[in-house]
């Protein structure tokens, strides 16, 4: 005897729909915004595919937007400059606590920029971008320079760089007479 | 804490620079001196009737008149008569006193006055027309019509041919009768008993020598009761003759001896006998000298001493008047002891006293009988002659205390008391003529190592110091011992009081005119160290004061010199004088500063050797005013000569002080720029003065060339009045009285001028030299640029001195003596700045450069005062010496007056203040300490914990 299998029991609903890809929203469904809270992964998915799959569709497009981002860097400190002189002009020329502090952040901001000029666009660096970049990089410095000479005429209207006759004049010596007298007078 | 606040906020508010209360008697020292009491005019007195104190009262040789407190020699109050009297020929003064009488009476020539005994203010005052006041009596006697207060007084005057008796108001001065004697004789001497006045004059006898003349006036009226004259002219040649004339005892006597001094004759004012008395000499050598003390009192018995003197011992007899029969009898005598013996006399009620003092014991003895009461031996036995006293006698039951005021003949007044001497005040410093600060072997030796390790080579002075620092550890276990001391006391006293190892507490060196040498301690409020009599003179004529290591050397106008142990006061060598007198002293430093060659110059101003090792050039004056200069190998003819233009006469020439260090060569201006200082150690400022024309010329000389830099004269200049110069770094500066009657200054009174050079007008401009390092005279010497400004100031400068510090940092003072209001002020460079803006306010540069804008009217602010409230009369010289802190220097001045003092004219930037508490930062400290270690051990356990939990 021969025990016949029995064909197996259709897949239940919630399966075959599970498996089933999702029927297309009626198009008044699609109207219906998703409820707070909820997120299509699916969705998610394909337009991350989309993103990364744009790029690689168009470099040069990724090279301009790359070189208005490093552009909007290299500017960025000019923006500092105003700001920062009408700061020093008000501190006065008098050596307090707080305009020293002041100066010493003036020099501190543009030395560590100029330092880290290479790691400010180092996103940005690309073997395409890379000689397009040498000009921003120029700019950025100058504008850090900029930065630095504002500090510097800070300093020197504090009177601390020794520019003037008098801040050598410790380094100067007596006139020495060849010929003594000696006094009698009394 | 409200009153730390408080504190602070006072501090806050005091004056900056000025000497603070609590520095005062700590940081100066004064010397009040009277100078020599005379024997006659010297006394205690009760100035109050209502108290038992007494006042020490003198009027000394200075003409200085004092009250001095006998507890503790302190000067009460003093008054200069010299001032007062204005006729030419004083010799010296008087002054009377009574008990319980609150005026003294003095009179020198035909000055008179009255000042209150317990503060020295005065009553009245008047000056004699008609002559000078030969004598002065106060009137015990209480007569009805006597009113209340101050006792009258008789006054005797010597006009030319006529003598004058007047009995002056004891409260206005007022004459209330008058006697004239006007037969020719030579008034004398003035004495009254309870109920007559005596007038004693010396009439001129036929052939030769005085008889005595006694007129008795009634003191009520004036009128001359009767006369008396005593034949006296084999004896009384001269009216220093008359020995004594007895002052207010009940039976005044005159005394005299024959002139043989065989015997003592004595008469008792009033009557007509003349008792003689044979002076059995128990020595048998020659009497030098016969005083005699009798008590000055009314009620006094009329007992007398007459003490006698030879060269080498004294013996004294006592005797008494027999009141009825006016006949003198020797009661007993005072043993002949060898050495000598002062006697004063002092009264307790009736009783008289006698205290003498020889040079091992004090003795009193009471004049009825003579059995010592009492007997002290002197802690102190003194070589110094004492040349007279006068003695306060208290006695309690059966002994007695005493206190004598003794002087002695080199200038120390002691007051001794029951044997001990309870101060001295040393009255011959009065006299000195030039000082000098000391210098110290100790500092020397350490120079002289560390020179060594300089010149040697590296490794040289590494070992060399090495073995010094070795052997100064010898002095560790001392060093140790002083240890906790040092530390107690540097916590309990502040640190103004406790800087002698900085240089503070030097010794000066003082020579007076009458041959006598003192040391002074400025760290131990100027006492004397020690006093010696370097040469029996009293014309002692010192050119030069030199300090070299451990000795001074006092070089005086005849050639001779002493040299003095600076610590002992011994005297190490001597240089006999020479026959040529010198003007001056030239001083030739070596170049480090170490040996000091000297050489005369005589008053024509050559000096008188040559100096064949010397490369310097001499700059001399000679005293016909003209300025020489000379090459110090050739003293024969001089290199360059100043003769100041016709009419005018060098009066005076100064140059920079021997230490003047510049710490900066220019001025830094507003701009940053930079005015460079004419700096020349050779300038020399010449004062000529025209007395004809009115006017002072001032003359900036070089020293080597003899060219003139600078000249400047100034019209309506008063050359009676003092003109004071000086000079320092780069700034000269003069004052003078001057009465400019042009029409662009209307400027009259006193003026002080400055006087700033500079190499170029313009800034960061080094001039024709510009940078070169060196210069000669000789070839080219460029012209200073002088800013001058002046200054009116209230009152005349006598002498001028510059603070001295020892790198020259600090500002300077300028120091200036006023000897009309007897102060020394420091006038701080920064006023007296000739940059200062005229008629128009500082610009924002200019204020930064601490220019403040000109007035031309300078008023001393009374912070400048260095002796603040302090009398210093009579200052002649004021000497600055730095100290090993760079904020303060030295100043002592001397003349009259002796006056030390520290200036800090930067403020004691280099010193902590009295406000810091070394105790509270030490509790800080500890009481930090303490928290830690409790802290510590809890805070640990409880990290334990934590951890534990979590």
């Amino acid at each position: 005897m021969s025990q016949a299998r029995l064909p197996p029991p259709p897949p239940p609903q919630w399966v075959v729909s599970l498996n089933s890809p999702m029927p297309r929203p009626s198009k008044a469904a699609s109207s219906i915004p998703d409820p707070p809270g909820f997120s299509s992964s699916r969705g998610g998915k394909q337009r991350q595919q989309q993103q990364q799959q744009a790029p690689t569709k168009r470099p040069e497009e990724t090279d301009a937007l790359k070189m208005k981002k490093a552009w909007e860097i290299a500017i960025a400190p000019s923006k500092q400059i105003p700001m920062n002189a009408i700061m020093m002009y008000m501190s006065g020329n008098s050596l307090q606590i707080f305009s020293i502090m002041m100066v010493l952040m003036l020099f501190k901001g543009p030395i560590q920029g100029l330092i880290g000029t290479n790691a400010a666009f180092a996103k940005y660096e690309t073997p395409s971008t890379h000689s397009r970049l040498l000009g921003v990089k120029v700019v950025y410095m100058l504008m850090q320079l900029v930065l630095l000479c504002l500090g510097i005429w800070k300093v020197n209207a504090m009177g601390l760089l020794p520019t003037t006759r008098s801040d050598w004049l410790a380094w100067e010596s007596e006139r020495q007479p060849l010929e003594r007298a000696h006094f009698a007078f009394r | 804490m409200r009153l730390q606040a408080a504190l602070f906020f006072a501090a806050c508010l005091s004056p900056a620079a000025a000497i603070y209360s609590d520095e005062v008697n700590h940081i100066d020292f004064h010397h009040a001196l009277l100078g020599n009491p005379s024997p006659d005019s010297t006394f205690f007195l009760k100035p109050s009737p209502a108290s038992n104190a007494s006042l020490l009262y003198t009027l000394s040789d200075k003409l200085l008149l004092g009250a001095v407190n006998p507890r503790d020699g302190a000067l009460v109050w003093r008054q200069n008569i010299s001032r007062s009297v204005n006729s030419p020929a004083h010799g010296t003064g008087l002054l009377r006193g009574l008990d319980g009488n609150d005026a003294v009476l003095g009179a020198v020539g035909n000055y008179i006055a009255s000042w209150s005994a317990q503060d020295g203010k005065v009553g009245w005052e008047s000056r004699l027309s008609e002559g000078v006041v030969g004598d002065l009596e106060l009137l015990e006697l209480e007569d009805v019509t006597a009113t209340s207060g101050m006792r009258d007084t008789i006054a005797v005057v010597a006009s030319e041919g006529t003598g004058i008796v007047r009995r002056l108001d004891g409260n206005t001065g007022k004459t209330v009768w008058e006697y004239k004697d006007a037969s020719g004789d030579v008034p004398f001497q003035v004495s009254s008993s309870s109920t007559e006045v005596f007038y004693i004059s010396l009439q001129s006898a036929m052939l030769k020598g005085f008889k005595i003349k006694v007129t008795v006036l009634d003191p009520l009226t004036g009128r001359q009761t009767r006369q008396q004259i005593l034949n006296t002219e084999a004896d009384v040649a001269t009216p220093e003759s008359v020995l004594y004339v007895g002052a207010n005892s009940a039976s005044p006597i005159i005394v005299w001896t024959d002139k043989s001094q065989k015997s003592l004759k004595v008469n008792v004012i009033g009557t007509k006998d003349i008792n003689s008395i044979t002076i059995d000499n128990p020595s048998g050598s020659e009497i030098r000298q016969i005083t005699v003390h009798a008590p000055r009192k009314l009620n006094a018995l009329p007992h007398f001493l007459v003490h006698f003197a030879t060269e080498a011992g004294a013996w004294a007899e006592v005797f008494h008047v027999d009141l009825m029969s006016a006949k003198v009898t020797k009661a007993y005598q005072l043993p002949y002891l060898p050495g000598q013996s002062a006697v004063a006399a002092s009264v307790i009620d009736a009783n008289v006293y006698f205290t003498r003092i020889t040079d091992l014991e004090a003795v009193v003895v009471s004049s009825a009988s003579h059995g010592i009461l009492g007997r002290w031996d002197l802690q102190k036995p003194s070589s110094d002659i004492a040349l007279h006293s006068v003695s306060e006698v208290v006695a309690k039951g059966k002994s007695v205390a005493v206190r004598s005021a003794l002087f002695r003949k080199h200038g120390d007044w002691q007051l001794i008391r029951n044997g001990q001497i309870e101060w001295t005040r040393h009255e011959g410093l009065i006299d000195a003529v030039a000082a000098t600060w000391a210098e110290t072997d100790a500092q020397e030796d350490l120079a002289h190592e560390l020179e060594v390790e300089g010149h040697e080579t590296l490794y040289g002075a590494y070992l060399h110091r090495v073995k010094r620092h070795v052997r100064d550890l010898e002095h560790l276990p001392d060093w140790l011992k002083d240890l906790p001391k040092r530390i107690v006391s540097s916590i309990l006293t502040d640190e103004v009081s406790n800087l002698d190892s900085f240089g503070v507490a030097k010794s000066v060196i003082v020579a007076t005119k009458n041959g006598r040498v003192y040391a002074l301690d400025t760290g131990n409020h100027g006492a004397v160290s020690w006093g010696i009599q370097a040469v029996e003179t009293s014309q002692w004529n010192v050119k030069a004061i030199l300090a070299s290591p451990g000795v001074v050397t006092i070089y005086s106008d005849d050639g001779s010199s002493v040299t003095v142990d600076v610590s002992t006061g011994e005297i190490v060598s001597r240089i006999e004088p020479s026959n040529r007198k010198l003007h001056s002293i030239a001083v030739f430093e070596a170049q480090d500063g170490s040996s000091l060659a000297t050489v005369g110059v005589r008053e024509d101003g050559t000096p008188v050797t040559a100096f064949a090792n010397e490369d310097g050039f001499l700059v001399t004056t000679s005293i016909d005013g003209r300025v020489l200069g000379w090459f110090a190998k050739d003293n024969k003819t001089p290199v360059w000569e100043f003769v100041a233009p016709s009419g005018q006469k060098v009066v005076d020439a100064t140059a920079r002080p021997a230490h003047d260090p510049v710490a900066s060569i220019g001025r830094v201006l507003g701009n940053r720029s930079v005015l460079y200082k004419y700096l020349n150690p050779n300038l020399a400022l010449v004062t000529a003065v025209n007395e004809k024309a009115h006017t002072a010329s001032f003359y900036l000389l070089d020293g080597v060339s003899g060219k003139v830099l600078h000249a400047t004269t100034q019209a309506g200049v008063d050359s009676t009045q003092p003109i004071a110069s000086v000079m320092s770094e780069n700034w000269f500066a003069y004052s003078f009285w001057g009465d400019v009657d042009g029409s662009e200054s209307p400027a009259k009174g006193y003026q002080l001028v400055i006087s700033e050079l500079y190499e170029s007008p313009f800034p960061n401009d080094r001039g024709v030299l510009d940078s070169a390092t060196n210069y000669s005279s000789t070839a080219t010497l460029p012209l200073p640029h002088v800013i001058s400004q002046a200054f009116m100031i209230p009152e005349s400068i006598s002498h001028m001195a510059v603070t001295q510090t020892r790198q020259g940092i600090t500002t300077r003072q300028l120091l200036c003596t006023l000897p009309s209001s007897n102060s020394i002020v420091g006038i701080p460079r920064p006023v007296l700045d000739p940059r200062r803006p005229v008629d128009r306010d500082p610009t924002t540069a200019e204020a930064e450069e601490g220019l403040f804008r000109y007035a031309p009217y300078l008023d001393f602010d009374g912070k400048w005062y260095l002796s603040h409230t302090r009398d210093v009369a009579g200052i002649k010289a004021v000497l600055s010496s730095p100290t090993l802190l760079e904020s303060t220097s030295l100043i002592f001045a001397y003349g009259s007056d002796i006056y030390g003092t520290r200036a800090m004219p930067s403020q004691a930037f280099d010193i902590l203040g009295k406000s810091f508490s070394k105790l509270q930062l030490v509790l800080t400290v500890v009481a930090l300490g303490a928290g830690v270690t409790v802290l510590a051990p809890m805070a640990r356990r409880k990290q334990v914990n934590a951890l534990w939990r979590a």
